[in-house]
């Protein structure tokens, strides 16, 4: 695998296999095509580097030359990539793929640089849904008092705390025994996560409110991006942007199958909801979140994509 | 060359006496700075590697057997334990075994384990004319018990290194029956070595005495059933057991038996703090360490070196062994897990070997570490509480090591052992 | 010195304290009051990592780390005094970048927060760079008692949780 002359490194938090650590791999191999194999890329994936807060820091600093993160990490250090982690920000997949590939994605992509980083493509990580092992969540009442297992995140603790339910922030590792035993009722997840970790398992009701749509993000250090000539530069940019739809791909099918098998364990899925509510309860999370011109108008942006 | 500089530095470190967290710190400083990276990363990871939610329960779990030796509860399990078995043929022997499956139960460290009970049975064990080597042997290796009877801080370790992917109460559910097995070959070996010495028996003291020692030790058997029915029930998670563990210690300290004084309960607070640094440290600068190892390849090269050498998962599980035990007695266990457990698991797992049960085999193999020369920590109480120098100890310990062995070998060999008990729960 | 190594300590005790009081605050508040207060989390952390640094720093003045010392049995005096003084610079190097690195890690993750607490990021590494000031001191100390002939703490020697200080 190591053909290229130069190995640029590139960390991954998902095990080998997962559609992220593959699309970068992809990437690596158009880059050592558009080089003629000056140029390639290892994936460092499962962690190994550090978790994702980390490698971040690893990034700026130039140790590690790519890094595949989600946008959430980069919320408290970046403040465009709020936006899109924002609940219900997004109507659809659709929605985002076309607010992200277009002049919006450009313009958040372009907020890296003022941090070390060259932002190059988003990814796709599905939507976000809420899982329990109490009942099919139907309605606002539903989620009355449940505890849900969220991120160490603001936003996903405001927005699950807006919902009416319990936030409960808790290591990914402890999850599965804690919905077993009662410690919580549920958590929220995508499909390939809910199935991977084996939560559908325990967690047998599976809400499809989409609460969620946050993509993830390529990025290069900064450092490393500068010791390249500019047609390398352009070769780097014109990899990860060719990346986008074998990973989408790579995605679509991984969603597919991880739905297929939830489904043939008997898991109850409830899609036949009224989201309206639900949105009109992410007010509060909003007003804390949104606090600039500059987001409020990117806000108002996203919204008036069709 | 950055292998030479990595190794090299830690080697001479070591053998100048340099304490391991900062030979594992101090060999990442120097390769990162000949490298030409930005040596910063090696402090952050030092400081990520530290600040982790599920470590939280070395602390606790240290301070609640501070406190349980402070408090006397430790005494009291013994002095059951006594009672139960000490008319079995090398008595006193079988009565260390058991306090350690007691202890065990309650605490995750090995070494808080031999200074606890060895503390206490070695004296007795000296004085009914058992000879000082035999109680020490069997008071280092029993101690391996307290590692794999949940809770274990060192399969929280595991599990952490292993990605936090592999579920903790799985692996403490794992750990039961190999505990037992291991307690049971012990009690086997300490048999053996009692009748060929001839030590004496003791009497049965009666139903009505252990009804007594049950009856006052039971705040302590308590508080086994509170962590393990309260991690089993939803009240809390594993890693939240360890904070009730101290919790409830100092409830059953201050106002059961009211055995402690502020003085008292200061010490153990200072103590426990002086263990969790110590061990604390070693696993942040072997957080970088391991970085280092990852970033030059190390973990991947060493497997596919595996992958060529054997294709049989009887072999290469042999070979993980072997190397696990000969790193097992230069080093101390949890930096071990966090460094081996990247390199070998991927390698155990493409040989179809379960997560959980590799985390028993880790954590029983680098144990049997523990208790070896050159380094070993749980050697080294043993000795200290026993007054006998390390290689007198050593000489006569063998029969206790194959006993520790063969558990190990059947653990490697019958996945069933630790898989068995958690597959109930799912 | 001792002063100082006792204030640490004493520090330390009371983060060990404090950090139970949170974890079990934390049980009560998810079990009991059914509202998880989410704070208590990244607060324990924090307190984790001041007792880490400054008890591993006064580990260094007390001697009760981890260390293989039985090569030096088989060396002369004078030789291991030098291997000893050896250690111990090293050690002042490795302190000393936990201050100027962690002091870089701050200055990186000023502007940043830590979720549901709110605080800069940079708090995060205040515990590095006092535990590498309190290690640097006491590994001076260590040289400094070392050239004026006086003894200093062994390390790798078995320290009992019943042995009183
Ligand atoms: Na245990
Ligand atoms: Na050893």
């Amino acid at each position: 695998a190591n053909a290229a002359e130069t190995m640029l490194r590139s960390s991954d938090t998902h095990p080998d296999g997962y559609p992220t650590v593959e699309a970068v791999k992809y990437m690596g191999k158009l880059l050592e095509e558009k080089t003629d194999g000056r140029l390639g890329v290892e994936v460092f994936h499962s962690a190994q580097l550090g978790e994702e807060k980390d490698t971040i820091e690893q990034t700026q600093f130039g140790v590690i030359d790519f890094n595949r993160v989600s946008l959430g990490p980069f919320n408290n250090i970046i403040e465009e990539t709020k936006i899109p982690s924002l609940p219900y920000i997004f109507r659809s997949i659709d929605h985002m793929h076309k607010v992200m590939d277009g002049l919006i994605g450009e313009d958040i992509l372009k907020a890296f640089e003022a941090h070390d980083l060259v932002g190059l493509a988003f990814y796709d990580a599905g939507a976000r849904s809420f899982y329990n092992s109490e009942k099919p969540i139907k309605s606002m009442d539903d989620l009355k008092g449940m505890k849900f297992r969220v991120m160490q995140s603001d936003v996903f603790v405001k927005m699950v705390d807006a919902l009416g339910a319990n936030a409960t922030p808790m290591p990914y590792g402890e999850v599965y025994s804690s919905i077993q035993t009662g410690v919580i009722d549920g958590a929220e997840n995508n499909w390939p996560s809910f199935e991977s970790s084996g939560h559908f398992e325990v967690a047998p009701y599976y809400t499809l409110d989409q609460h969620l749509i946050v993509p993830e993000v390529l990025v290069m250090s900064k450092k490393s991006w500068d010791k390249l000539s500019a047609e390398d530069q352009a070769a780097v940019r014109e990899a990860a942007k060719e990346s986008v739809p074998h990973m989408r791909k790579l995605w679509a099918d991984r969603e597919a199958a991880s739905e297929a098998k939830v489904k043939k364990a008997g898991v109850n899925i409830v899609t036949d909801i009224d989201k309206t509510p639900f949105i009109e309860a992410m007010k509060p999370v909003y007003e804390e979140f949104v606090t600039s011109d500059k987001l409020k108008d990117l806000v108002e942006r996203i919204q008036a994509t069709e | 060359m950055e292998y030479w500089i990595l190794f090299g530095t830690f080697v001479f470190l070591l053998l100048i006496g340099t304490p391991i967290a900062f030979c594992l710190g101090v060999s990442s400083f120097a390769t990162i700075a000949y490298l030409g990276l930005p040596p910063v990363v090696v402090f952050q990871r030092l400081n990520s590697g530290v600040s982790i939610f599920a470590l939280m329960a070395i602390p606790f779990f240290i301070f609640a057997g501070n406190l349980m030796v402070r408090g006397d509860i430790a005494r009291r399990l013994v002095a059951l334990a006594g009672a139960a078995v000490g008319h079995f043929r090398g008595g006193l022997g079988q009565v260390n075994i058991l306090a350690s499956v007691l202890f065990g139960g309650i605490s995750g460290s090995a070494a808080a384990d031999a200074s606890a009970i060895g503390g206490l049975m070695v004296p007795q064990m000296k004085e009914r004319g058992y000879d000082a080597d035999y109680a020490v042997n069997i008071t280092v290796v029993s101690s391996i018990i307290a590692l794999m009877l949940p809770p274990s801080h060192n399969l929280i370790i595991y599990s952490i290194a292993g990605g936090g992917r592999i579920s903790i109460a799985d692996l403490f559910t794992a750990g039961i029956i190999p505990g037992l097995v291991l307690a049971l070959s012990l009690m086997v070996a300490a048999w053996l070595v009692a009748r060929k010495r001839g030590y004496p028996l003791e009497p049965f003291p009666g139903m009505r005495a252990v009804g007594t020692l049950l009856l006052s030790a039971t705040p302590g058997l308590v508080l086994v059933a509170i962590i393990f029915g309260g991690v089993r029930s939803g009240v809390f998670t594993a890693s939240e057991s360890s904070c009730i563990a101290v919790v409830y210690a100092m409830f059953a300290i201050f106002f059961l038996y009211r055995t402690m004084d502020f003085e008292q309960f200061r010490l153990a607070v200072s103590d426990a703090v002086r263990t969790t640094a110590m061990v604390l440290m070693v696993i942040g600068c072997a957080a970088a360490f391991g970085w280092l190892l990852a970033f030059l390849r190390i973990p991947t090269q060493l497997v596919e070196f595996m992958r060529d050498l054997s294709d049989s998962p009887i072999v290469i599980l042999l070979l993980i062994n072997v190397l696990l035990l000969i790193l097992g007695s230069f080093m101390d266990m949890s930096p071990l897990i966090v460094i081996t457990t990247p390199i070998f698991l991927p390698v155990a797992m493409e040989f179809n070997v379960d997560p959980v049960q590799f985390g028993i085999i880790l954590v029983l193999n680098l144990g049997i570490g523990l208790c070896t020369p050159p380094v070993g920590t749980v050697l080294f109480v043993g000795c200290a509480v026993g007054k006998m120098p390390v290689w007198d100890v050593v000489r006569t310990i063998w029969p206790f090591y194959i006993a520790g062995i063969f558990t190990l070998m059947l653990v490697t060999y019958i996945p069933a052992l630790s898989l068995w008990l958690p597959s109930l729960f799912h | 010195m001792a002063v100082l190594a006792r204030i640490a300590l004493a520090l330390s005790g009371i983060g060990l304290v404090l950090m139970t009081a949170f974890i079990a605050w934390q049980v009560f508040g998810r079990f009991v009051l059914n509202d998880t207060p989410t704070w208590t989390e990244s607060v324990s952390v924090l307190i984790m990592g001041w007792f880490i640094f400054l008890g591993a720093a006064v580990g260094i003045r007390e001697g009760y780390h981890l260390s293989f010392d039985v090569f030096l049995y088989l060396l002369p005096d004078r030789v291991k005094r030098v291997l000893h003084t050896v250690s111990d610079i090293v050690v002042v190097a490795f302190g000393a970048g936990m201050i100027g690195y962690g002091i870089q890690l701050a200055e990186a993750t000023w502007s940043t927060t830590i979720p549901n607490v709110g605080w800069s990021g940079a708090t995060a590494f205040l515990a590095l760079i006092c535990g590498g000031v309190l290690l640097v001191l006491f590994s001076l100390e260590r040289l400094a008692r070392r050239a004026a002939g006086l003894v200093t703490a062994r390390f790798g020697e078995v320290e009992l949780p019943d042995e009183d200080r």
